[in-house]
């Protein structure tokens, strides 16, 4: 399992945007450009086994103001899953909250599912924070890679240029989904090292040894038990 | 010691007590819910609401993913949104309690006298693992008590009220249709033989063993609680479609739980999940079940208690799919059978250890493999036939020192 890019987005509300307000538009999405390239994003997986925690933490830049809206959106491999019971118990107790796009199925096995993705606001009803930790617990199917995008937004930048190395990107404003707006991506700004998580999986070469043990041993527990009961069967009077 | 015990005992002061004690459980599960990181509620109360929530808003409970059980279910928890979350759990607990109280007139209409009747009862009511699962939000209470009341009926020969309530009994879980041929082996006509009957034609025995099942009172049964189950499927097919039937019967009947669990199937299933022979080792497994089921039916109907408290061990034990919910199906039968075992103290007790090691030994690779990453796969599954064997010579040893009520005689085998 191979993985994680960071991308840092910053996105725009769509309104209205008056004439003389355009040299003001511009100075706040060239803000948004300068806040993403110094923000800081990393990403650790912890805990073993099959229920792990994704921690990413984000470190904006000190002059960013407190109205900007964050965005954290995770692309998952089909080897995991989160839980979204879990996830809505977890979001009365933390300042997060996430949003997925595809219903997920528990249950179903990695090759028989896809990837889906996730939309982490950080604080979103109040301001944000400069330092910001979101933990999602995770669990296994197996691994392939997931990476991580920071997005950013702000009321006050309203037309975004997309020029390279910024794109601006289309996704949902709120963990409501009831809107959409443009937030800011930085493309390729820092590439970490492969990340990964392991998953222990049954060993098909003892295919063979496996099904005749265990049909030998049940046919045996069958015939011992059969034996005995009808050895000592009730008889009717 | 022994004065401790007839106190404890005392009918008003066992009843009364274990329901209190189920009550505070309750109680304390609600704080820890509140203020810990590790909850007490099981996942499975929280999908009941779920369920019932949507119940209450007019949907389907199926919109609930992972409700797999019936919509009777969801609509006796609705008074958890209206009322209170707690009220399942009550509701749990009272069954709970109930079945004490059905194990206690069981036990009575057998012929046990009412101090060792209660003494054998307390098995259950002051029992940690029913509390629990009680007290955590399982339905598992509700089946036991419509299992029990079932029993009770056909003892008490109150046919119409046991088909009732076992027509319900299957409708809200499957495994109680294994006991449709121990019941219809005890209602049918028993024809004493005489040794002129035993030198008739063979197919004229045959006949005669099959006309026997014609009889009024196993129609009666058949019919009724042919009639309860498929009048409340025929309800629910009509208000919640096709996926009822799917995520109540058909997805149990079909299931392939390829994660781990007490299965000794468990890991044969993973390996050749995906292979061409997936189904015909599927089928090849239901074969030992099917077959010690049939045996122990043939062998133990007179005894009905007996006789369903050995199907679902075997049930249990032989599955695809097991885990430690499925223990409470046979555990709640295990004091019916108890008074009857001549097993010492001693044996007992080790019996009863060696159930919990074989457990304690599955439980090691597997708490590895899921929290820690190990691959310990070979060693549950080494550890799951372990539990097969253990479980096997558990029920040898019950079959084998197990004495029946007067009415019957052992066959002795020298």
């Amino acid at each position: 399992m191979y993985f994680v890019l960071i991308y840092a987005l910053a996105c725009l509300s769509t309104c209205h945007c008056h004439f003389i307000e355009k040299g003001k538009n511009e100075n706040h999405c060239g803000l948004l450009k300068q806040w993403l390239k110094s923000s800081l994003v990393s990403v650790e997986i912890v805990k073993e086994g099959f229920h792990r925690e994704v921690v990413t933490t984000v470190e904006l830049s000190p002059d960013v103001l407190s109205d900007v809206r964050v965005l954290l959106v995770h692309r998952w491999p089909r080897g995991v899953f989160v839980d979204p019971y879990q996830l809505a118990s977890l979001s009365d107790q933390s300042d997060w909250q996430i949003l997925l796009d595809s219903a997920i199925d528990l249950e179903v096995p990695a090759h028989k599912t896809v990837g889906f993705v996730t939309y982490v606001y950080p604080s979103p009803d109040g301001p944000t924070p400069r330092l910001l930790k979101v933990t999602i617990p995770i669990h296994g199917r197996y691994h392939e890679p997931s990476f991580v995008e920071l997005l950013l937004r702000t009321e006050k930048c309203t037309q975004l240029n997309n020029k390279e190395p910024y794109t601006a990107v289309v996704a949902p404003c709120t963990p409501d989904n009831s809107s959409t707006c443009q937030w800011v991506k930085l493309q390729h700004q820092q590439e970490r090292g492969a990340m990964g998580v392991q998953f222990p999986v049954g060993d098909g070469s003892l295919v063979r040894p496996v099904c005749g043990g265990t049909l030998l041993v049940t046919v045996l527990c069958c015939v011992a038990l059969s034996k005995h009961m009808w050895k000592h069967r009730i008889i009717k009077q | 010691m022994e004065r401790l015990i007839t106190k404890l005992t005392e009918k008003h002061v066992l009843f009364t007590a274990s329901f209190a004690i189920r009550l505070t459980l309750v109680a304390y599960g609600d704080y820890q819910d509140r203020t810990m990181v590790v909850k007490y509620t099981d996942i499975d109360y929280h999908v009941f609401t779920d369920a019932a929530r949507f119940i209450t808003e007019g949907q389907s409970p199926y919109n609930r993913s992972t409700y797999r059980y019936t919509p009777l279910l969801a609509w006796l928890l609705t008074p958890n949104i209206y009322l209170s979350m707690v009220f399942g759990k009550i509701l749990f607990i009272v069954c709970d309690v109930l079945s004490g109280l059905l194990i206690y007139r069981i036990l009575r209409l057998r012929g046990l006298g009412s101090e060792t009747a209660r003494r054998v009862c307390s098995l259950w009511l002051l029992n940690p693992l029913p509390m629990g699962v009680s007290s955590r939000g399982n339905a598992e209470s509700i089946l036991a008590a419509l299992v029990l009341v079932t029993l009770l009926c056909i003892e008490a020969r109150h046919l119409i009220w046991a088909a009732i309530f076992y027509g319900l009994s299957v409708h809200m879980k499957i495994y109680p249709v294994t006991y449709a041929l121990p019941i219809a082996l005890t209602l049918r006509t028993f024809e004493t033989r005489s040794e002129e009957n035993y030198k008739r034609w063979r197919w004229r025995r045959f006949i005669g063993f099959m006309g026997s099942f014609l009889n009024r009172e196993l129609f009666l049964f058949a019919s009724v609680a042919g009639g309860v189950f498929f009048m409340l499927t025929a309800l629910f097919y009509y208000m919640y479609g096709w996926e009822f039937l799917h995520e109540t019967y058909l997805y149990h009947l079909t299931r392939r739980d390829i994660r781990h669990n007490f299965s000794p199937y468990f890991y044969m299933l993973y390996l050749t999940t995906d292979s061409r022979w997936s189904q015909w080792l599927g089928l090849l497994a239901f074969l030992p079940q099917l077959i010690l089921l049939l045996v122990a039916s043939w062998a133990f109907y007179s005894d009905l208690a007996f006789c369903c408290f050995l199907h679902t061990a075997i049930f249990v034990s032989f599955n695809k799919v097991c885990t430690s919910q499925y223990f409470l199906w046979y555990l709640c039968l295990l004091p019916l059978v108890i008074p009857h075992l001549s097993l010492s103290l001693k044996q007992g007790v080790g019996l009863l250890l060696l159930w919990f090691v074989g457990q304690g030994i599955w439980l090691g690779p597997a708490y590895f493999l899921e929290f820690e990453g190990y691959n310990t796969f070979l060693l549950i599954w080494l550890a799951g036939l372990l539990f097969l064997i253990i479980n096997s010579s558990i029920l040898i040893q019950i079959v084998a020192h197990y004495k029946p009520t007067q009415t019957s005689q052992r066959l002795k085998v020298e």
